[in-house]
């Protein structure tokens, strides 16, 4: 062999006689012409001819809240590929897979194109619109007629742009007569809310990307922020300053691996964590006499409180070695520029807002924000959860208002020009609340939109059962396969991300533009025209006249947020948000050119009517559900891939994304509980709760700690087996720790 | 309270209702209007991309004994996979095609755990085996850069590349009939444009750099690629992965466990099991007319040769098949100097010419007034030698690869004895049809002579045979899990109910029915009618059948070595 190598790598190839006879060499032809590459002629670089476009537009991506600008490629006005947008403030040139996907998810065989209704046979069975928004007028009104206008409620979702989201709620609640109504960003950012509410006076993240490079210390917490949101991950490593970065997450990820200190602490014992780091800042007097004295309240109650948590409490409750704890606060306290960063490790938990207090507490009590790479951040989930947070009209009246307040009544009234007496005086119920309701039968017709709750909604068997209740469940949604859409009684066709237009809010508060770019299939619909058509047909049309479309809602949302800390009545419209590369709120009218990053309380004044923020602690509680001898095992669910979005409706779309991710359920395990459970990587296993049990593949890897187990929650089963608990403030559900046992599959 | 200026509401009273309003609202969907409106303007900005990511390419390039490498820094490589996507959009590939991919390795201890995502596309070798094994010369590495080209035009789609390279690079597009490959994105390095995955890393984990030859050879000799990857020795790949961290030893691909069969290629399967029964079956005719003499006169001789030619035309058939682009099936011969499957077709071409004028010659005698008889001897002789090069080609093909389960001992024996095994009943299958076309009593005396031989021939090689492919199953027994261990338990596995059919078929054709009809012999004294019959057709079905299934299984079976996959 190695003889026709050597003779092989020198090859002077048979080309010589071949070159006169085309048919024996052909150096290129068709098949190489396919592949050719030539100059863009908009935009840049080299590209396929499929991607070739005769111009570009612009379009902040659906995904994620990362909030990346794509350049959308058109030929005759048809967007025909994507490339991400070189000088947006957000990406800079790059994009995850979803992004470099999101055009080719549109264009799927089970895109919802026709209403669909449930038959006499118990089939769904197109119809027209009109039979469809009939249908839906007379059935919804029937409820109400006999079980009172409460008694229907919606669901609404973190990823249709701020213009739809406000005219749902306001069709809703103000023309409909619903009170409950709620989003799947109560099983996201709910506890980011909360605890930004208590803390400062309002919802308001504070931070801008730029803080990444800017920051010498960098805290994680229960965030994959290399797999979450990729492109922020970006931001990390652009860092100049070989930042310290510390990861508290009790799973190894991509995230902990890159970071300098991994505190792998025992499930759900952050809080105590931060109360001993806390403590522990106090006893050394780590901390920012000057700023806790001008800008805070509630620092020696917090100071009296958090002596209960002695490092020897936090070490045997945290699991973790007294000198990582002592080291960590030491790298809080050696920072000159800490920045605290969480995500869903820390949302999604029975004492969520305590703990993003407690971390909140720490950039207070040492300083760290308001300046350049400093802040307590959390990083969102969905593309639009930052819209949904203000805009929605659910839990907060719209622009961040208060149902209960007369004032923020009137001033929504006068705005909208409706009867004050619309406005309902409190705020919806949450999300599993609403549940609930529909379980003691006090809500009877369901309208969801854009989200899936029979695939994510906590025990998920349960969830299933009380949907399958109600008298009329409605979804709409951009396919009519999700696993709501199957047991729905009405399926709505919606035009998808890129088939209409409006505003997302990113994680960073930037405001940026979705573009229209493509045809919706069918007789798809832009969730705003349904709403619209809706209204028309409930007979509350004259109501929204003037929510002509999303540019004209856009300046409704403008006027709504005037005087707030998110006034952005600076903005003229959307081409000032395509030019300037996104706005971050606030941007008052009058304002002068935004800076490109833009942080809040550099002048340590915060959103309380005294300026100041609060330190808010609470003792903390044990796990909701403790293993036991029959389930021995705590079950973490996250993330699993880039290429995976969700519940999937849409990444499970793309051949290439499918390629990227396990395409069985699979189940990380320690190779010590491996070895006593006598299994190995790749065998079938069933893991099982109190409440179901799934079925998916080991994979043997010490990235989980001994009496852990990490099952993704892209899967359909994963939220069989999780708990339904709830943190008490923000309702958002716990999906991160419950007890499970594991056996082979054969056994 | 602020005052707060109303807006005017009178802009459109546009009161339609009913199907009206849903046909305008479903034109309005369908309008792209406005789409015109801020492309226009997007077009009147549009500026240069103001990064040209040049400080990941080399300042210049590559001098004499240097090529061009893609450097992947491991610490960087978070796993993101954009690099994928990238390469797949910005290279216009189709749907599901993609030419990079990350994986996973995982180890290390609770107390220190390790997971580390490698992005991998082709290696742009020293030594490309895909070039080397190319039939058809579609692939060039270029003199200066290095790269490592796929001509697409020139491809036949033989597939071999994908099976020469061991790192799974080549891939064949069955929509195409073709093979295409990552080319490091040639056409932009050439106008100083970063290649797509290097310009859409977030991380910039992935650089080129310039290598020296030289020390891609020392590299290959002292140390290891990546864990649990394929020897660099094979080929010499070029990509460097770094990473200040050390790797723990445990350190394996997450997907190191799994076991999966391979593409089965079933042209190939029949190509190889039909032109292995064919040069068999001419040799053992020649073998026999060797040692005892086949009488003149009777019809064996030239129905065994006829039927000997005519597996191995529907062989060569078969091959065909298994070409994507069959048309240019002639471009084999541009290969013949390095390509082993250039040289196979080239042999099998002459042993088909030989055969065929063999067969001509032994039907012809004595049916034309020209004496052939003196040219039936050389011509057999020649048959036998073009066949027994061809099929010695046939084995190099597999043992080129350097796959274990196809090392030249395993591969060789297992061919040589398909010969022998098919050739003998092949044998029994002509004289079945030279008894049924021209029953005489010569034959039956010939047929008395020879059988106790064949018979004993038959089993003693499907014994050895199926002892040697069963030997794979101690491999079971080991700990490591090597490419053996890896065929063995896909066989015992996934594969078990082919492996089962396939020792029963090779049982049944091999040695029960020989018995069978060698108990026949001795207890009857002849061996005659319907259970002649059936026992000589049930004897070639099962040893032609087991035959098919033993290849199907030495290409399923086959452990392909790869790079670190990901979970699966």
């Amino acid at each position: 062999m190695s003889t026709t190598q050597t003779n092989g790598a020198g090859m002077p190839p048979a080309r010589d006689f071949g070159r006169y006879i085309p048919l024996l060499l052909q150096r290129t032809g068709p098949l190489t012409e396919t592949l050719s590459l030539t100059p863009a002629e908009v935009g840049n670089g080299l590209l396929p001819q499929q991607i070739q476009g005769d111009s570009l537009t612009t379009s902040v991506c659906g995904f994620c809240s990362t909030g990346c600008n794509l350049n959308i490629h058109l030929r005759d006005q048809q967007a025909i590929g994507l490339s991400p947008a070189p000088d947006y403030p957000v990406n800079l040139g790059m994009a995850c897979p979803k992004g470099w996907e999101a055009l080719t998810v549109l264009d799927a065989p089970d895109r919802a194109t026709r209403p669909l209704l449930r038959n006499a046979a118990g089939k769904l069975e197109p119809v027209s619109w009109d039979v469809a928004a009939s249908t839906f007028t007379e059935r919804m009104k029937a409820i109400q007629r006999e079980h009172g206008p409460q008694s229907i409620a919606f669901l609404s979702t973190g990823q249709i742009v701020t213009e739809e989201m406000a005219l749902l709620g306001a069709l809703a609640k103000f023309g409909m007569g619903m009170l409950h109504g709620d989003g799947n960003t109560r099983q996201c950012m709910a506890t980011a809310v909360v605890a930004y509410k208590q803390a400062f006076g309002f919802d308001a993240p504070p931070y801008t990307y730029a803080d990444f490079e800017q920051s010498d210390t960098i805290v994680l917490v229960g965030s994959n922020l290399c797999i979450a949101h990729p492109i922020l991950w970006q931001r990390v490593m652009r860092n100049q300053f070989d930042p310290n970065i510390i990861a508290i997450d009790p799973r190894t990820t991509e995230t902990t691996m890159a970071a300098s200190q991994h505190l792998a602490l025992q499930p759900k014992s952050d809080l105590t964590l931060f109360y001993g780091v806390a403590n522990l800042l106090i006893e050394r007097d780590w901390i920012d006499h000057e700023f806790i004295d001008a800008h805070t309240k509630g620092f020696d109650e917090f100071a009296a409180f958090v002596q209960a948590f002695p490092l020897t409490r936090v070490v045997e409750e945290t699991g973790l070695a007294p000198e990582a704890i002592e080291q960590f606060a030491q790298s809080i306290h050696d920072g000159l520029r800490v920045s605290f960063w969480w995500t869903m490790g820390v949302n999604q938990s029975h004492q969520a807002v305590r703990t993003a207090q407690a971390i909140i507490n720490l950039a207070l009590m040492t300083g760290n924000i308001g300046r350049p790479g400093t802040g307590a951040n959390s990083i969102t989930g969905q593309c639009n959860a930052m819209g949904s947070r203000l805009f929605s009209n659910t839990t907060n009246l719209l622009g961040g208002h208060d149902f209960a307040n007369a004032e923020h009544r009137q001033k929504v009234a006068n705005v909208l020009a409706i009867d004050e007496s619309t406005i309902p005086q409190e705020a919806s119920w949450p999300y599993h609340r609403i549940m609930e309701g529909i379980l003691r039968r006090e809500i009877r017709g369901l309208w969801v939109v854009a989200t899936n709750p029979a695939h994510s909604w906590i025990n998920q068997e349960t969830a299933r059962d009380i949907l399958s209740r109600l008298d009329f469940l409605v979804v709409q949604d951009m396919y009519h396969t999700t696993e709501t859409a199957r047991i729905a009684d009405l399926v709505l066709p919606a035009a998808a991300w890129g088939e209409k237009e409006g505003t997302f809010i990113n994680s960073e508060r930037r405001i940026g533009v979705a573009s229209k770019v493509s045809r919706a299939p069918g007789e798809a619909l832009a969730d705003f025209h349904i709403f619209k058509l809706l209204a028309e047909y409930w007979g509350c049309g004259e109501m929204f006249r003037r929510w002509e479309s999303p540019a004209a809602v856009f300046e409704i949302l403008k006027q709504l947020s005037a005087g707030q800390p998110c006034d952005v009545t600076g903005i003229d419209d959307y081409e000032m948000l395509r030019d300037l590369g996104g706005v971050q709120w606030p941007y008052p009218a009058g304002s002068e050119e935004p800076a490109t990053e833009r942080r809040l309380f550099a002048d340590g004044r915060f959103f309380h009517s005294d300026g100041r923020a609060k330190f808010i602690c609470e003792e903390p509680r044990p796990l909701p559900e403790p293993t036991t001898s029959k389930y021995p095992f705590t079950l973490l669910t996250g993330r699993g891939s880039v290429a995976q979005w969700h519940t999937q409706t849409r990444t499970a779309k793309s051949a290439v994304l499918r390629k990227l991710y396990p395409e069985e359920l699979y189940v990380e395990i320690n190779p010590h509980d491996a070895a006593e459970q006598r299994l190995g990587s790749g065998d079938l296993v069933v893991v099982s709760s109190q409440r179901g049990a799934v079925q998916g593949r080991a994979l043997v890897t010490p990235a989980v700690q001994p009496g852990q187990l990490f099952i993704p929650m892209h899967y359909e089963a994963t939220n069989r087996l999780t708990h339904p608990s709830f943190d008490p403030y923000s309702h958002q559900p716990s999906y991160k720790a419950c007890a499970v046992r594991i056996e082979l599959a054969s056994r | 309270m602020i005052e707060l200026p109303v807006l005017n509401s009178n802009r459109s009273p546009s009161p339609l209702s009913g199907p009206a309003l849903v046909a305008q609202l479903l034109a309005e969907q369908q309008a792209m209007s406005a789409v015109e409106e801020f492309s226009r303007w997007h077009e009147l900005d549009a500026k240069p991309t103001s990064r040209q990511y040049r400080q990941l390419l080399p300042a210049t390039p590559p001098g004499p004994g240097e090529q061009y490498a893609f450097e992947v820094d491991l610490d960087r490589c978070s796993g993101c996979k954009a690099c994928v996507v990238a390469c797949h959009t910005l290279n216009g590939l189709d749907e599901s095609e993609t030419w990079r991919d990350v994986g996973l390795m995982v180890g290390g201890s609770t107390s220190a755990p390790v997971m580390q995502h490698v992005t991998t596309a082709c290696h742009h070798c020293l030594e490309p085996a895909c070039m080397i094994a190319c039939p058809v010369n579609a692939y060039e590495k270029d003199a200066v850069t290095g790269i490592v080209k796929h001509l697409d035009d020139q491809c036949f789609g033989c597939q071999y590349c994908t099976l020469a390279c061991p790192y799974e690079v080549p891939k064949y597009h069955a929509g195409l009939g073709i093979v295409r490959k990552c080319d490091m994105c040639s056409s932009r390095l050439a106008v100083g444009e970063a290649p797509a995955c290097v310009q859409s890393c977030p991380h910039e984990a992935i650089v080129i750099r310039t290598v020296n030859r030289r020390q891609v050879l020392e590299d290959a000799e002292t140390t290891a690629f990546l864990p649990a990857t394929p020897d660099p020795q094979i080929t010499l790949p070029t990509t460097s992965f770094k990473t200040k961290k050390p790797f723990p030893r445990n350190l394996l691909p997450a997907d190191y466990a799994r076991v999966s069969a391979q593409h089965a290629h079933w042209p190939l399967v029949v190509m190889l099991v039909l032109t292995q029964l064919s040069v068999g079956a001419f040799c053992v005719g020649l073998a026999l007319d060797a040692l005892v003499v086949l009488p003149g006169g009777t019809s064996l001789r030239p129905v065994h040769a006829v039927a000997a030619l005519g597996f191995g035309l529907l062989a060569l058939g078969s091959s065909l098949l298994h070409l994507g682009r069959p048309q240019f099936a002639f471009r084999a011969i541009l290969g013949l100097r390095h390509s082993w499957l250039s040289r196979e077709i080239v042999a099998f071409g002459l042993f088909a010419g030989c055969a065929s004028a063999y067969a001509a010659a032994v039907y012809l005698v004595g049916r034309i007034d020209f004496n052939l008889e003196p040219a039936i001897e050389p011509l057999g002789w020649s048959v036998a030698a073009t066949g027994a090069i061809a099929v010695f080609c046939s084995v190099m093909i597999y043992v080129f690869t350097q796959r274990e389960y196809w090392s030249f001992s395993r591969v060789g024996v297992r061919f040589t004895l398909t010969c022998a095994l098919l050739g003998i009943a092949a044998m029994w299958l002509s004289i079945l049809a030279a008894m049924i076309a021209a029953p005489s009593l010569q034959l039956t005396e010939l047929v008395a002579k020879v059988s106790p031989l064949l018979c004993q021939a038959l089993i003693v090689t499907a014994v050895v045979k199926l002892t040697w492919e069963a030997a794979i199953f101690r491999h079971l027994l080991f700990r490591r899990m090597t490419p053996l261990r890896r065929s063995a338990m896909l066989q015992a596995g996934d594969l078990s109910r082919v492996t089962l059919a396939r020792f029963a078929l090779g049982l049944l054709g091999g040695v029960m029915m020989p018995l069978f009809i060698l108990r026949q012999a001795t207890e009857a004294g002849n061996v005659t009618g319907v259970e002649f019959v059936a026992a000589t057709s049930l004897l070639f079905i099962a040893c032609l059948a087991g035959e098919l299934l033993e290849r199907y299984l030495f290409f399923t079976a086959c452990a392909a070595p790869r790079m670190p996959g990901g979970i699966r």
